[in-house]
């Protein structure tokens, strides 16, 4: 409990923290403003036009052609699917550049021992090193939940006042909406752990900070172009696609919300729990593996 | 807790490899309560790595190190027991000397105002919450020794502490560490600065290349080389004074100087007297640590 304690006074004792969390918070708000104005907005006007305005003169096309134009047009007029999916997303609003700040976060508390030579002093401390590293998986966790509650503060009230502001309910009775909501804060916590295990796995801050955003932000597409090229040309199968989740970044995208699985439109999405244990197996694979290394490493 | 071992430091056939140097080659010493250690050693001799085996964050190829009979890692709360200052350690640019001290203090179940006694006892209050970025090198070695004593241990563990400070620094520092001694307390203190060191040191360590080369009393170091002390004459027949003085006496010429070792200075004069040799100059000269040290360590210091 002390170490934890420890480690959190690390985080807090330096201008870090405070850079990411304006961050994060400044992406939440950015966020949160398309998510409600930009894309909900967007979709409950169109619902509301006149049906004639959206579909070409039927004198134009072939009457099946305009007849599936028509059917179209009235499922996304669907205002309770519209309402639900625009709640999910403005809920978790700014989710992706928040994982990608916890994760640096993470990784930074971990690298710091040795960009700042402070590991002699941690270790001096404490020689138990598994602990000190648990210790930072838990503080990070901690820390995470917090950015959580903050963010979806934020979220839930900007989103539901807006919401209002248009007529609608805030949709929070909705599972739909709320498991998003609730696998955000299981996202957060493993990608601050994630984080901590990459920090250990590449001593060198640089190195961590660099791989980690990389991966992230760069790693899903090329994942993403990597698994259509071999579905595409070598093995057409379904698990192909499928195999994406097995990649940090997409694994918890289909946790949060399986719909927005890149591969969705072609092969079934996997379940939502299949992002769950992957993130975990990340997780555990960083966290053992690293202190495995941190416990055999000379500090010198 | 055996009352008599505490705080002693025993060494016993440590030994690391880093790839084919040997950097520490089956060592062994102790080091008492109550007295201040020296630690000793060209550079590369292995005192560093020596020093963090002894704390743990090396892990030793062979052999052992305890304090007060436990291994530092076996210890509860081991900077209630040993503080320690090492060369390679650092406090984050970023946060105030109050912090990292809290930061330990939090970690090892001290209260934090134990952070602003020992800024208080190391002359650092004034510059507590001002960024480490900032402070000088003398202020960043102050830290370090504000760091090993907020447990208030019984044993310290020093690299080259002195580096750094200033003719005052350094006199305050043996201040401190004398009187830390003084109270029944362990002080093993490496450092270059002979002539510091024979001030300070009541035993030292010698190492070169891994090994130990001598262990003592530094009293009992000096004397216990067989050249500890030389005897200086001025003579204008120095063959038959020395021819006088028998097979156990080592000479050298130099310049009109002869250099007599392995005899002593009244030896010299009776033994002149027995043969009328004329005197021109006998002088009995004491060989200092740096001396002693430099011989000890001749032919071995070449960095592995
Ligand atoms: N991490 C390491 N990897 C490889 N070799 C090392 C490492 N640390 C020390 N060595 C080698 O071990 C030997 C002993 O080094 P050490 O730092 O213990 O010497 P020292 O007595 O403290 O020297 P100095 O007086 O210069 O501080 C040296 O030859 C050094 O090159
Ligand atoms: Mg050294």
């Amino acid at each position: 409990m002390r170490l934890i304690r420890s480690e959190l006074m690390k985080i807090r004792t330096t201008n870090v923290w405070w850079i990411f969390a304006l961050s994060i918070l400044a992406f939440n708000v950015l966020m949160l403003l398309i998510w409600t104005f930009g894309y909900t907005g967007d979709r409950l006007r169109s619902a509301k036009m006149p049906m004639e305005q959206m579909l070409p003169p039927a004198s134009e096309v072939p009457p099946e052609e305009y007849e599936r134009m028509r059917q179209e047009i009235l499922a996304s007029r669907d205002i309770d699917k519209i309402l639900i999916d625009g709640a999910t997303q403005i809920y978790t609003s700014g989710q992706f550049f928040i994982l990608l700040f916890i994760m640096l976060l993470g990784a930074i508390l971990m690298t710091n021992e040795f960009f700042h030579q402070t590991a002699t002093t941690t270790f001096l401390t404490t020689p138990q090193r598994t602990k000190v590293i648990l210790a930072k998986f838990a503080a990070i966790g901690f820390f995470s939940v917090i950015i959580w509650a903050v963010t979806t503060a934020v979220s839930v009230g900007g989103g539901a006042a807006y919401l209002a502001s248009q007529g609608y309910g805030a949709q929070l009775g909705e599972w739909q909406v709320q498991r998003p909501i609730l696998m955000n804060l299981l996202a957060f916590v493993l990608w601050g752990i994630l984080g901590v295990g990459l920090g250990v796995l590449l001593r060198s801050q640089i190195a961590a900070v660099v791989v980690g955003a990389v991966a992230y932000v760069i790693g899903s597409q090329a994942v993403q172009i990597a698994a259509f090229l071999v579905y595409e040309y070598l093995i057409k199968k379904d698990w192909v696609i499928q195999a994406m989740v097995g990649w940090p970044s997409v694994a918890s995208q289909v946790m949060i919300s399986p719909d927005a699985f890149m591969g969705a439109g072609i092969v079934a999405a996997p379940k939502w729990w299949v992002g769950l244990l992957v993130l975990i197996g990340y997780g555990l694979f960083f966290g053992v593996i690293g202190t495995l290394i941190t416990r055999k490493r000379d500090i010198t | 807790m055996t009352s008599t071992a505490d705080g002693q430091i025993v060494v016993s056939g440590l030994t690391k490899h880093y790839g084919r140097v040997r950097a520490v080659d089956d060592l062994s010493f102790t080091v008492q309560p109550g007295r201040v250690t020296g630690f000793l050693g060209p550079n590369g001799a292995g005192k560093t790595t020596t020093l963090r085996m002894v704390l743990n964050l090396v892990t030793p190829t062979s052999g052992a190190a305890t304090i007060s009979g436990q291994r530092y890692a076996d210890l509860a709360d081991p900077i209630r027991h040993v503080g320690a200052i090492l060369e390679a350690s650092s406090a984050h640019k970023g946060r105030s000397g109050r912090n990292h001290l809290r930061i330990q203090c939090a970690a090892a179940g001290l209260p934090l105002t134990r952070a602003d006694e020992m800024l208080e006892l190391v002359g650092l209050t004034p510059a507590a919450k001002r960024k480490f970025r900032g402070y000088s090198l003398g202020m960043r070695q102050r830290l370090g020794i504000a760091s090993a004593m907020l447990g208030n241990p019984s044993a310290l563990i020093l690299d080259e502490p002195a580096n750094g400070l200033d003719p005052e620094g350094i006199r305050w520092m043996r201040d401190l560490l004398r009187h830390f001694a003084s109270e029944g307390r362990t002080v093993l203190v490496s450092s270059h600065l002979l002539g510091e060191m024979e001030q300070l040191a009541d035993d030292v360590v010698i190492i070169a290349s891994g090994k130990l080369v001598a262990q003592g009393a530094v009293d009992d170091v000096v004397k216990g080389m067989s050249t500890s002390e030389q005897v200086r004459v001025r003579t204008p027949d120095a063959d038959k004074l020395v021819a006088a003085l028998g097979p156990d006496a080592k000479f050298s010429k130099d310049n009109g100087v002869l250099m007599l070792s392995g005899v002593s200075a009244p030896e010299v004069g009776a033994a002149a007297l027995r043969a009328g040799v004329e005197l021109h100059e006998l002088v009995a000269e004491r060989r200092d640590l740096e001396d002693v040290f430099l011989e000890l360590t001749a032919g071995k210091a070449a960095i592995r």
